[in-house]
């Protein structure tokens, strides 16, 4: 039964990812959100693989959001390009703050990625003639046109792309470096892992995704503004996703992103006033019974007996 | 030894000048920043003492605030009662509110891996926020009350004196935190099981209850600064996050496990905050004040102790 | 509760809700009802009272008869203040719930959000917030199913000209000639100065930024300091309804006392009226209960929701949400279809009574061609209500002046 999980998990990973291109704009859309904070929670476990907690997924994602819709404003980019040149600031910033900042452990380094972030906000805002200020910046045109279904598959093939990023980090080099690090960083360094070098990597990597993602969001919405791209919701539900799908994987992320979104939506739906009490409630309740989230009750429920597991 | 000696009489020198300084030039720029100060660190201490023990964020931290500031406002206007002297029954409510949050949530994730613990305070945070928001509405509420706007004058200028309240509580809570914390049997016990809850289990310290009585103190010194936050503040259900996030902030910035450098560093940010606020323009950037010293005080520490 | 069963009964849920995002609405009666779709802040206080309102005028309506003889249903989703579920919202109301109008609004970042998706399906639109003139730009020109009810930021700012232009005219005692503006440093604040700079640039003015206690701050001393320092014949701040009190319990402290105190926030905290602070600031609004003296539809309105809610309507979203059904339905009746270009044809020709108090007129504002309201009222808390001095043709009282507060 365990040999055959993963393929399971695809099939019904294909199934959730094709349904959408049949049911019309709306479905569309919320998968469209899905798979952005699907996005930023496997970036946001990339890195918590090591160990290193980052508190700053929104920072990272205004700023790409930012950089997108100023280079097309501005210097007239492609839509396509302005994510890539999103990724590029973002990662960029954090390879710079980084090497400053990738020394600070736990809540530490959490609570510094945070002020960071609201640091960018703050220039941002302030930055009236180039940023447009707090009334932020429209976009002369959305992606596609606003057409659902290509924005829908751009997204997919961008979710797809960071899902294959990290398995490579699962299955590479750096993998075992970031487990070392997480373990035991002075065992680690006595055997010769530069620490330094893989920490940076994995965070100017996973900056990079989630400037790209914040680029996204903007080519399809087509505006910016601080108080919406910086949003502190794009730090904490990627994390509460991660921790309910199972963190240290690819798949837990992906799961916890879709069960979160879906089961959102949903409860909007049918509890106009006061869903957001009930999303907290089944947050709170499986982080009780479901500590290893629900990869973690999976693997439970699927484990060889007698057998090692992992 | 000598170079903590040099720095401490350095420090001190400088904030002597500074305050005179301040005095003969602006003062009104250092009352502000001690009132400022004053907010900071008696809202930080509960969330020091809760971190530096129990090993948890507690992102409810804020939301907790929020709903003892809601109670002491329905017990003030049911009673007729000053906010003041609510202080006294929300304190006492909120230490039995803390233990059963306490005992229906964090308790049973303290073996998870802390992430589950920070996440599943912000579930509580949500539940707690968005509770409120049902029963009283998003619209904000506060209590007019006399007294807050008693006011002095140097020379030509008049200050607000009543927000001396805030360092007066954050002095009155730490006193209280350190006396507990040094002198109570509870209180160095809880020590020991903050600095090695493994070692304090073994020696056969009641781990489970004085995590218990930890969290609940935290939560009835909440209730304390709620009552007094409402003769100040506007109260609405959100209004806890910022405060969650600053206390946070400062507690990184004072060292978890420092509670009177708490202190220190909310009169650094304080003053600086307000000092910012005095320059004409200067309103945008007093956010980035905050968050740049706090950045360059959590790096100048770790850069000095790899020396 | 044992693994399993948790595991077993989350699969379930999911189950369940991921199904119902796919399922369509069902309604496979005889007769198939008139939709409204609307999309508010339902956790805001502004959009459950918007959105209430407008139930009531769909309940109202449905108890005498329906619409063209067929009932009238209203489908509400919360916006939650995010830009990615308003357009969302509109979405699932286009293509699942397939509505015939929409209604809704209050945020202007939010509405950013929905206008692509409006402007696919190009519904009649009856939009009752976004004041951004960023919004504005976003719909376009010749989007003739688009019918904006909230004034503009720059229609705002032109009233408050106008109204005391004409107030100093009529009372001459009052001058206005110098003011300061204290500005929470958000898009509202910022626009509010920004408006107000470029409108009364044959004035002295100055401004500063302060931090709302809506997003964290809450100290004005420094923003009053300087205002006092400036002695202005106004002193207006544009914050939040957090922002109301401790603004005048600040000023008292430092003593600023200016000939007129005007606060701009979108709504006020629910005890202001009670505050000895209270008495002469003056503010501006849409609406206010006093307004029922002036006007029978304001208080049919307000009848009709304080014995449906058992509230008094706190914003003018209220009246602003019952005006948006309304206006609508008045117009189908006119054109005897809902058919969209009929619609539009009756919303224009019409003018509308409206529980505001106005006359709605439908006029090309800078960019689009419906603009319902452009102007907002002044008013002044007298003896705890609010009272409306300007416009004269609604005014329910004098303007105290000078403010005195606590100097009485």
């Amino acid at each position: 039964m365990r040999k055959k999980l993963p393929y399971i998990f695809m099939a019904l990973g294909i199934l959730l990812l094709i349904l959408p291109f049949f049911s019309g704009p709306y479905v569309q859309s919320i998968g469209r959100t899905v798979i952005t904070y699907m996005i930023l929670a496997i970036s946001w476990d990339m890195l918590i693989r090591s160990g290193q907690l980052s508190f700053g997924i929104a920072g990272f994602f205004g700023l790409g959001s930012y950089a997108a819709v100023l280079s097309v404003v501005n210097l007239s980019f492609n839509p396509f390009l302005s994510m890539l040149i999103a990724a590029v600031v973002a990662g960029g910033v954090a390879f710079l703050v980084g090497s400053i900042v990738l020394r600070l452990r736990g809540m530490y380094f959490a609570i510094t990625t945070l002020a960071l972030g609201e640091i960018f906000k703050i220039i941002i805002h302030n930055w009236h003639d180039v940023t447009g200020g707090p009334n932020g910046k429209l976009l002369p045109k959305l992606a596609f046109d606003g057409d659902s279904v290509p924005s829908y598959a751009m997204m997919v093939i961008f979710a797809l792309l960071v899902i294959a990023i990290s398995e490579y980090f699962r299955k590479s080099k750096i993998h075992y470096a970031l487990t070392a690090i997480r373990d035991n960083e002075i065992v680690a360094k006595s055997t010769g892992i530069n620490i330094y070098k893989y920490l940076l990597i994995a965070f100017t990597i996973t900056a990079a995704i989630q400037g790209a993602a914040g680029a996204g969001f903007a080519q399809l919405y087509g505006f910016v503004t601080p108080e919406s791209s910086f949003n502190a919701n794009y730090t904490l539900i990627p994390l509460a996703m991660a921790l309910l799908g199972g963190m240290y994987s690819t798949w837990g992320p992906v799961i916890g992103a879709v069960v979160l979104g879906v089961l959102g939506e949903f409860l909007k739906l049918y509890i106009p006033y006061g869903h957001l009490v009930v999303y907290g409630l089944i947050i709170i309740l499986v982080l009780l019974f479901m500590p290893r989230g629900i990869v973690g009750v999976v693997n439970r429920l699927t484990a060889d007996k007698g057998v090692g597991n992992e | 030894m000598i170079n903590k000696k040099i720095y401490l009489i350095a420090g001190i020198g400088i904030a002597v000048i500074s305050a005179v300084f301040f005095m003969l030039t602006n003062p009104t720029l250092l009352v502000y920043g001690v009132q400022r100060a004053g907010i900071y660190a008696a809202i930080a201490l509960p969330m020091a003492l809760v971190l530096g023990i129990v090993h948890i964020v507690n992102l409810a931290h804020g939301e907790m605030m929020m709903v003892a500031a809601y109670l002491s406002y329905f017990i003030s206007r049911t009673f007729d009662l000053d906010p003041l002297l609510a202080a006294i029954p929300t304190g006492i409510i909120m230490f039995f509110l803390g233990i059963f949050i306490f005992k229906t949530t964090i308790y049973h994730t303290l073996k998870a891996p802390e992430l589950n613990q920070l996440i599943l305070t912000f579930g509580v945070a949500m539940v707690l926020s968005q509770t409120i928001n049902l029963m009283a509405t998003s619209q904000p509420r506060k209590i007019s009350l006399d007294y807050v706007s008693a006011s002095a004058s140097i020379g030509e200028v008049s200050f607000g004196i009543y927000d001396f309240i805030f360092p007066a509580l954050a002095i009155i809570f730490l006193i209280i935190l350190m006396y507990f914390l040094k002198k109570t049997r509870i209180g160095k016990a809880a020590t020991a099981v903050g600095q090695n809850p493994r070692g304090a289990l073994i020696v056969g310290i009641n781990v489970d209850l004085t995590y218990t009585v930890i969290f609940a103190v935290a939560s009835a010194l909440i209730g304390i600064f709620g009552s007094v936050f409402i003769t100040k503040f506007s109260i609405f259900p959100a209004v806890g996050g910022a405060y969650t996030m600053k206390s946070f902030a400062l507690v990184a910035m004072a060292g978890i496990g420092n509670l009177p450098k708490i202190i220190t560093a909310s009169l650094i940010l304080g003053i600086a905050e307000s000092f910012v606020m005095s320059i004409p323009g200067g309103a945008g950037w007093t956010p980035m004040i905050f968050f740049g010293l706090i950045i360059f005080v959590i790096l100048s520490r770790s850069f000095r102790s790899k020396h | 509760m044992s693994r399993k069963l948790s595991a077993i009964s989350f699969i379930l849920l999911f189950m369940l809700s991921f199904g119902s995002i796919f399922a369509t609405g069902q309604t496979e009666g005889e007769v198939k009802p008139i939709k409204f779709g609307g999309v508010w802040p339902l956790g805001d206080i502004t959009g459950a009272q918007a959105s209430k309102a407008a139930q009531l005028a769909v309940d109202e309506l449905n108890a005498n008869g329906g619409l063209l003889g067929r009932p009238v249903e209203l489908i509400v989703i919360d916006s939650e203040f995010s830009p990615e579920k308003g357009a969302a919202a509109i979405e699932r109301l286009a293509t699942v719930d397939k509505v015939d109008f929409f209604v809704g609004g209050m945020s202007s970042g939010v509405h950013l959000g929905q206008i692509p998706a409006l402007k696919k399906y190009k519904k009649v639109t009856m939009w009752t917030g976004a004041a951004s003139h960023l919004a504005e730009e976003a719909v376009g020109a010749n989007q003739d199913w688009y019918f904006h009810l909230h004034p503009w930021d720059y229609n705002q700012g032109a009233s408050y000209v106008e109204g005391w232009n004409d107030i100093a005219e009529k009372y001459s005692e009052i001058s206005i000639d110098r003011w300061f503006l204290a500005y929470e440093e958000g898009p509202f604040g910022s626009a509010s100065f920004e408006a107000t700079k470029t409108l009364f640039a044959d004035m002295e003015i100055d401004g500063e930024a302060f931090q709302s206690a809506a997003a964290g701050g809450g100290d004005y001393t420094a923003v009053l300091q300087r205002a006092k320092e400036y002695d202005p014949d106004v002193f207006i701040w544009a914050g939040y309804a957090a922002d109301a009190l401790p603004m005048m319990e600040q000023a008292k402290a430092i003593n600023f006392v200016p000939r007129l105190f005007v606060g701009a926030p979108p709504g006020w905290p629910s005890d202001f009226g009670e505050s000895k602070l209270a008495e002469d600031v003056t503010l501006y609004g849409m609406w206010a209960p006093a307004i029922n003296t002036v006007s029978v539809k304001s208080t049919l309105f307000s009848v009709g929701y304080e014995t449906k809610y058992n509230e008094i309507p706190a914003t003018y979203f209220a009246p602003l949400g019952y005006t948006s059904i309304d206006i609508i339905v008045q117009a189908v009746k006119a054109a005897g279809t809902i058919e969209t270009d009929a619609v539009i044809a009756a919303l224009k020709a019409n003018p509308y009574e409206s529980a505001l108090g106005e006359v709605i007129n439908f006029k090309p504002s800078n960019v689009i061609s419906n603009q319902g309201i452009c102007q907002q009222k002044i008013l002044q808390w007298q003896n705890g209500e609010q009272e409306v001095i300007w416009p004269f043709d609604f005014a329910t009282s004098n303007p105290a002046y000078p403010f005195k507060g606590w100097t009485k």
